[in-house]
């Protein structure tokens, strides 16, 4: 089945500051996405609300027509920073917890993952590097079957090799059928598994277009591209 | 493999393709690889790939069997051609850079027989078919 994302005149304030205002976008199939923006645009903002965590949002979120919240999450799998869980827990007892919350969360997936990345499961979370600790989180994020996964900046302050690995995950694991966002604001290591890019700028989306498109049209890279939105003064007209 | 950036990924994924099937690396009749391992193994899209997989398809080169997958075609003819095109391509790329330096057609040629010359019998290469 197809997957679409359909957002719809959102607007979000938070203490009276607007965050987001007349966000619409539409993404349909089994695409990845690459959803880019300067610290603070917004961008993390917008997979929280699309994840139903964050609420009191004008505006529309569907998700293959639903937009009811409690419906929603369950087709969603959204990266979770492990926030909620104490630091001492090892890798394992995370694992048993996403089992014990999560239906959908496949074990023998999850188990083919953290061999790949060569995860020692009896390491406690306190103990892990971010790199590591961020190809737990992908893990746990890819083993759920979702039909829409939101993976928030996962290469954030991390060494090439453990990027390399995370994107190889990604390629293997992401199910067939699902559409997948990834946020950062440093393009050019997702750039080549991008199907789609998303810009936020001021406050809303300025621009979606096919990845492959811009380079076709503009004969740029996407970095180029994306920093060429925010240096318009400089360039030619 | 690393990606110019600047061109269209599935335009880029076709080269590395016939570059193989023109090396002899890929031979007429092969399987290619399943698709997500293709994917894996280039480090791009699955879109992408299976974009890149129509055009060749759409091209003739490579031809797809319904429930066993792709091959690259047997038709000697299709494969020659590409051949003929790839060495127009990086011809003309050469002779339109060394031309913008304003070096006559003579000197070019003079130059690149030295050129191979210069290379010598250290390459194997098969002239004629």
């Amino acid at each position: 089945m197809t997957t679409t994302l359909k957002i719809d005149q959102l607007n979000y304030r938070k203490n009276l500051k607007k965050i987001l205002a007349d966000v619409s976008l539409s993404l349909t199939g089994n695409k990845i996405v690459g959803l880019l923006g300067e610290n603070g645009a917004g961008k993390t903002t917008l997979m929280r609300l699309i994840a139903g965590v964050a609420k009191n949002a004008s505006g529309t979120i569907a998700i293959n027509d639903e937009t009811n919240v409690a419906a929603r999450k369950s087709l969603i799998s959204y990266s979770n920073p492990l926030g909620g869980i104490a630091t001492n827990k090892r890798i394992s007892e995370v694992k048993q917890f996403y089992v014990a919350v999560y239906p959908d969360f496949d074990e023998q997936k999850y188990d083919q993952m953290i061999s790949f990345l060569k995860l020692d499961e009896s390491q406690r979370l306190s103990a892990l590097s971010k790199g590591t600790r961020e190809k737990l989180v992908i893990s746990l994020t890819l083993a759920r079957q979702a039909s829409v996964y939101l993976l928030d900046e996962p290469f954030g302050g991390i060494d090439s090799m453990s990027r390399k690995k995370i994107i190889n995950s990604i390629i293997q694991w992401k199910p067939a059928d699902s559409l997948m966002i990834i946020s950062d604001h440093y393009v050019s290591e997702i750039a080549p598994i991008l199907d789609e890019i998303v810009v936020i700028k001021d406050n809303t989306v300025v621009v979606h277009k096919a990845a492959d498109a811009i380079r076709e049209e503009s004969g740029q890279s996407i970095e180029d591209y994306y920093e060429s939105l925010y240096g318009e003064a400089d360039s030619n007209d | 493999m690393e990606f110019d950036d600047k061109v269209p990924i599935y335009y880029q994924i076709k080269t590395v393709i016939y570059d193989q099937i023109i090396a002899g690396q890929l031979a007429p009749g092969d399987k290619l690889p399943a698709v997500r391992q293709l994917a894996v193994s280039l480090t791009v899209n699955v879109n992408t790939v299976q974009r890149a997989l129509r055009e060749m398809i759409d091209e003739g080169v490579i031809i797809s069997r319904r429930g066993r997958g792709n091959f690259v075609t047997e038709d000697t003819e299709i494969v020659e051609q590409l051949k003929q095109e790839l060495i127009n391509r990086y011809l003309k790329q050469l002779y339109d850079q060394l031309h913008r330096l304003k070096i006559s057609d003579s000197e070019i040629i003079d130059e690149l027989t030295a050129y191979i010359e210069r290379q010598g019998d250290s390459n194997d290469n098969n002239a004629e078919n």
